[in-house]
């Protein structure tokens, strides 16, 4: 078993989850992935994942409403929204919902991975744990 | 005669101020203007002479002074009612301007989540084989299948692109109408014979209901096709499976020829009926819709002087009027020749 942060992938788009699960998993992280808004609640409902990477513009249960029910389940997890096009008001609201970051696709492997580091070491900060290697040994 | 819903496709933007302003352009303006700037002070001026002749010279040069003062007042009144046509003028064209932007920015940031996604699928598969190749070379047999599946994927979605790329230029390209009179029963049954086998499969009755008696008309018939086409499709993926989808004609006294199509299937809900003609607006799942065909019937349909209309409750189906002007020769050519 992995002993890196767990992280959701939710995204509509089948292809980009499967393979970005891919990614994760050779970087050592434990990847789950979701098809829909819906779907990512109940995950996080039965698992506590670390960091979610969640795509905004999805079909039935947008993004952001998305966003706001995972804070209220699980308000210690970090969210990194995903989305094809950059706008002003939903990177304002995402701020507002408590999001930690929002990056536009396509995004080069090599900053996606950049950035869930940073989320995944403010979670670990958030509970007094100040590297990886606390987290592992605790 | 059948009322027709509201347009949800070009409903009128122009502000209040703008509208009140319009009476500025009436035929009756002008006359006001005349008389209130002109002949009311001429009166007054030709009161005051005839008082004059009669001797009573106070009177008369009270009735001067009124004339010249109403003559001020009006002139002054007259330059304002210009002022504000002309700042109407301004305000109209800002309004355009601002729509022009708006519809550009809609367009653009659509176009940007459609080719995103993709390229983003694309990019992923890429830095995979990357993987997969990075000192790898002696085990490359193993690894085949998935740079097999990789590849594959990347073509996949180049063609995803192509096709978004291809149908924008479609709808931006302003293809001529090449005129022909066309009866519209025989295009509608054509399409609708083409979809036939389809509805058949899915459970799903087709009804014809066309007007004989409704006359042929001058409109460009592989462009109408294309209309129907796609009206019909829609229809067979809202019904899914086993419901009706009933297809008619008729004439208006006012001129105009309708295709109505109407299912039975899951309806469109009130918030998404004004986005409906937008670009890139789908509804449905990814990959199976760019959400341009209908963007694409409204803009044929207007280039043919046409229009079309939708009402629907969810739950119960959708009706789509398309309408066309019957037209004489001469209307419907120089209409072709402005679009």
């Amino acid at each position: 078993m992995s002993s890196g942060p767990r992280i959701l992938i939710v995204d509509d788009e089948e292809r980009f989850r499967t393979t970005l699960r891919k990614h994760l998993t050779v970087a050592g992280m434990e990847a789950d992935t979701a098809g829909s808004g819906e779907d990512a609640l109940q995950q996080i409902r039965g698992k506590t994942y670390d960091v979610v990477l969640l795509d905004v513009k999805m079909p039935e249960m947008d993004g952001l409403e998305a966003l706001a029910r995972i804070k209220k389940i699980d308000p210690q997890v970090e969210v990194i929204m995903l989305t094809g096009h950059a706008c002003l008001d939903v990177a304002v609201e995402i701020m507002k919902l408590g999001g930690y970051e929002y990056l536009l696709k396509p995004c080069p492997l090599d900053d996606l991975m950049a950035k869930i580091d940073a989320a995944y070491e403010r979670k670990l900060m958030r509970h007094g744990k100040r590297s990886r290697t606390d987290a592992a040994q605790s | 005669m059948r009322m027709l819903p509201r347009w949800h496709g070009g409903q009128s933007t122009q502000p209040a101020t703008a509208k009140m302003l319009d009476v500025m352009r009436h035929r009756s303006y002008f006359q006001y203007r005349l008389v209130l700037l002109y002949l009311a002070p001429l009166l007054n001026l030709l009161l005051a002479v005839g008082l004059l002749m009669r001797g009573q010279i106070l009177f008369a040069a009270t009735a001067s002074l009124l004339a010249l003062a109403c003559f001020g007042c009006n002139r002054r009144l007259a330059h304002l009612v210009e002022i504000a046509n002309a700042q109407k003028y301004a305000l109209d064209q800002q309004l355009l301007q601002s729509q022009k932007l708006a519809a550009v920015g809609e367009l653009s940031s659509g176009i940007a989540h459609e080719i995103n996604n993709p390229l983003a699928i694309i990019g992923q598969e890429a830095e995979w084989m990357q993987y997969l190749l990075k000192d790898r070379g002696k085990k490359i047999q193993e690894w085949q299948e998935e740079l097999k599946d990789s590849s594959q994927q990347i073509v996949k979605q180049i063609d995803r692109c192509r096709e978004i790329t291809h149908k924008l230029l479609d709808f931006a390209r302003k293809k001529e109408p090449i005129i022909q009179r066309a009866e519209i029963n025989k295009l509608l049954e054509d399409m609708v014979k083409l979809v036939e086998k389809e509805a058949v499969q899915k459970g799903i009755i087709l009804v014809r209901s066309y007007d004989e008696t409704v006359p042929a008309i001058l409109t460009d018939p592989p462009l109408i096709r294309q209309v129907v086409l796609n009206l019909l499709n829609n229809a067979l993926y809202a019904v899914g499976t086993d419901g009706t989808i009933t297809v008619s004609t008729f004439a208006e006294q006012d001129g105009w020829v309708v295709i109505e199509i109407k299912d039975t299937g899951c309806g469109i809900p009130q918030e998404h009926l004004r986005k409906i003609f937008d670009p890139f607006f789908t509804t449905k799942p990814v990959g199976k819709g760019t959400g341009l065909g209908l963007s694409i019937c409204h803009g044929i349909v207007a280039r043919l002087g046409g229009r079309i209309n939708v009402e629907s409750k969810t739950g119960e189906g959708t009706t789509f009027f398309v309408r066309f002007p019957l037209g004489r020769e001469k209307e419907v050519s120089s209409n072709v020749l402005r679009t």
